[in-house]
């Protein structure tokens, strides 16, 4: 187990992120079972028809509430949450991250920018809490979760809701706008998964998101240049693995942002039909490979705790033979 | 109270603050849809499945009467953010999977001699041959 880098989060963000990871993925199989039903019709039936499934829905969705509010009152309430604030701000720096990712790609750059480089090793001083991605990912997120929680509350009563604007219509266009708001989520974190998932430093999962950073020994050769990648041993498994997550998450963004246009109709006719899309085979294995990719997510998530687990058994016992070889 | 430090001195959360936070949460999360369900516990329960327009589902009514136009002009417009930012997720996708490649090329490929250029590391697990 090589593949602890510099360490990133307290041990509260490391539980709260594993928390929230699972809440937003009961929210992506319940809402999406019910957005894309044509597809998902099993998923549906599963867990226990749209009844059911929009009752869970709801449970998460309390879940979630709590969650952000948590959160924020964290980020407000200490000072290590406050902290926090002048390293999430964009800076030039971010976008010159993002240039040099692509230049780094076609072969114009030699490294990834520190502030896009995600295996630190003997650069890790130089290395920013937050990469470009990360804060991007922590901006939508944030303003998309913002959003689900407001919309998911004005649509928790049909009937509610309609004292507000006065028709069905405009209860029902909320839920379908609710809808389409998640689906900048649920195709941002199949890139996340990727992202964290199939580094080649780190497959099968970073686990930066999941080792607090107060676990993680800090040590520096200073006689080292560059980040030393070049001493890692590739995993013989991730030619293939990477491939085959790659192309998923490719059909899995496309297949799903296909499956919310023909829900709705794009360019939008004011005909919505929702959840009348074409029965389509190409789609139906699209969104359902989507789903593959989150279910896949949240078995990286749940491994990526186990790492912890065995990563503390592992320290506590070099202590335990440490204070012996003391005596 | 609000800030505390952890063994080797990284700073962290207090407990005391998580689980007071952790309260407050809950009872806003649990405040929120009490409220925003009319001061009631049930919902009412619509059937959101299959609601086409031809079955007479809900959706009926938005197929023939969606007049107000803002939320016309919401539905419409959260689809072109979506595609936008759908194209630019892929975008993403297709960097770091390429970068991922570039990295891999420089690391030890497996099945590699284990010897390390500064010969700290003198296990040969891997039988430690060279082709
Ligand atoms: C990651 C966050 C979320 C995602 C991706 C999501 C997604 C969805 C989707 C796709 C639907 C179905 C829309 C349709 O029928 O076209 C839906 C329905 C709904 N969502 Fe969410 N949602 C999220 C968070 C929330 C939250 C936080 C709440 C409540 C506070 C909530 C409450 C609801 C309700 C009440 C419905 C309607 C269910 C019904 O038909 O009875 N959602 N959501
Ligand atoms: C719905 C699920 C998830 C949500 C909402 C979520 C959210 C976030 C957010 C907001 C961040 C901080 C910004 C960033 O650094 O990117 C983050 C970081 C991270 N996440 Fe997730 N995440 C989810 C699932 C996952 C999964 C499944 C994995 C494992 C493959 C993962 C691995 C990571 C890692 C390693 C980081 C640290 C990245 C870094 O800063 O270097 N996340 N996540």
């Amino acid at each position: 187990m090589t593949n602890l880098d510099h360490g990133k989060f307290t041990r509260m963000t490391t539980v709260f992120h594993s928390l929230l990871a699972m809440d937003v993925f009961f929210l992506f199989f319940t809402g999406y079972a019910i957005m894309f039903n044509d597809e998902l019709w099993w998923m549906l039936t599963l867990m226990g028809g749209s009844g059911s499934v929009a009752a869970l829905h709801r449970v998460f969705g309390v879940g979630l509430l709590a969650l952000i509010t948590f959160w924020a009152l964290m980020m407000v309430t200490t000072d290590t949450g406050r902290s926090n604030f002048s390293e999430v701000l964009p800076t030039p720096d971010d976008a010159k991250a993002f240039v040099q990712d692509i230049q780094f790609v076609l072969g114009n750059a030699e490294e990834r920018h520190p502030n896009a480089r995600q295996f630190a090793g003997g650069t890790a001083d130089e290395i920013p809490l937050l990469s470009y991605v990360g804060k991007g990912v922590i901006f939508i997120f944030a303003v998309e979760l913002a959003l689900l929680t407001l919309s998911g509350l004005l649509i928790w009563s049909k009937t509610g809701l309609m004292q507000y604007f006065a028709t069905q219509t405009a209860a029902i266009a909320f839920v379908v706008f609710h809808g389409l708001l998640g689906v900048v989520m649920l195709m941002g974190i199949m890139f996340h998964i990727f992202e964290h998932g199939f580094h080649p430093a780190f497959f099968p999962v970073e686990t930066k998101a999941f080792i607090p950073r107060s676990m993680i020994p800090e040590h520096h050769d200073d006689d080292d240049e560059g980040t030393g990648i070049e001493r890692l041993q590739l995993s013989s498994g991730w030619a293939s693995a990477s491939n085959l997550a790659g192309a998923a998450t490719v059909i899995g963004i496309v297949s799903v942002l296909t499956a919310s246009i023909y829900d709705t109709g794009y360019p939008v006719s004011l005909e919505l039909l929702v959840g009348g899309g074409p029965t389509n085979l190409l789609l139906t294995v699209g969104v359902n490979i989507g789903m593959l990719v989150l279910f896949f997510g949240m078995v990286l998530s749940v491994y990526g705790n186990l790492v912890r687990i065995r990563w503390e058994q592992q320290m506590a016992q070099e202590e335990g033979a440490e204070a012996e070889a003391a005596d | 109270m609000s800030n505390s430090t952890t063994e080797n001195g990284v700073s962290s959360y207090s407990g005391t603050m998580i689980a007071v936070n952790a309260v407050i949460a809950v009872a806003v999360a649990l405040g929120a849809v009490w409220v925003a369900n009319g001061f009631n516990v049930f919902y009412e329960r619509l059937d959101r499945v299959s609601p086409t327009a031809d079955g007479g589902g809900i959706g009926t009514a938005f197929a023939q009467g969606n007049d107000i136009g803002w939320l016309v002009f919401m539905v419409e417009a959260i689809h072109a953010i979506d595609v936008l930012m759908g194209l630019f997720i892929l975008v993403l996708v297709f960097v770091h999977w390429s970068a991922f490649r570039r990295l891999a090329g420089r690391m030890r490929q497996p099945g590699e001699s284990r010897a390390m250029p500064d010969g700290g590391d003198t296990d040969t697990e891997n039988g430690g041959d060279t082709q």
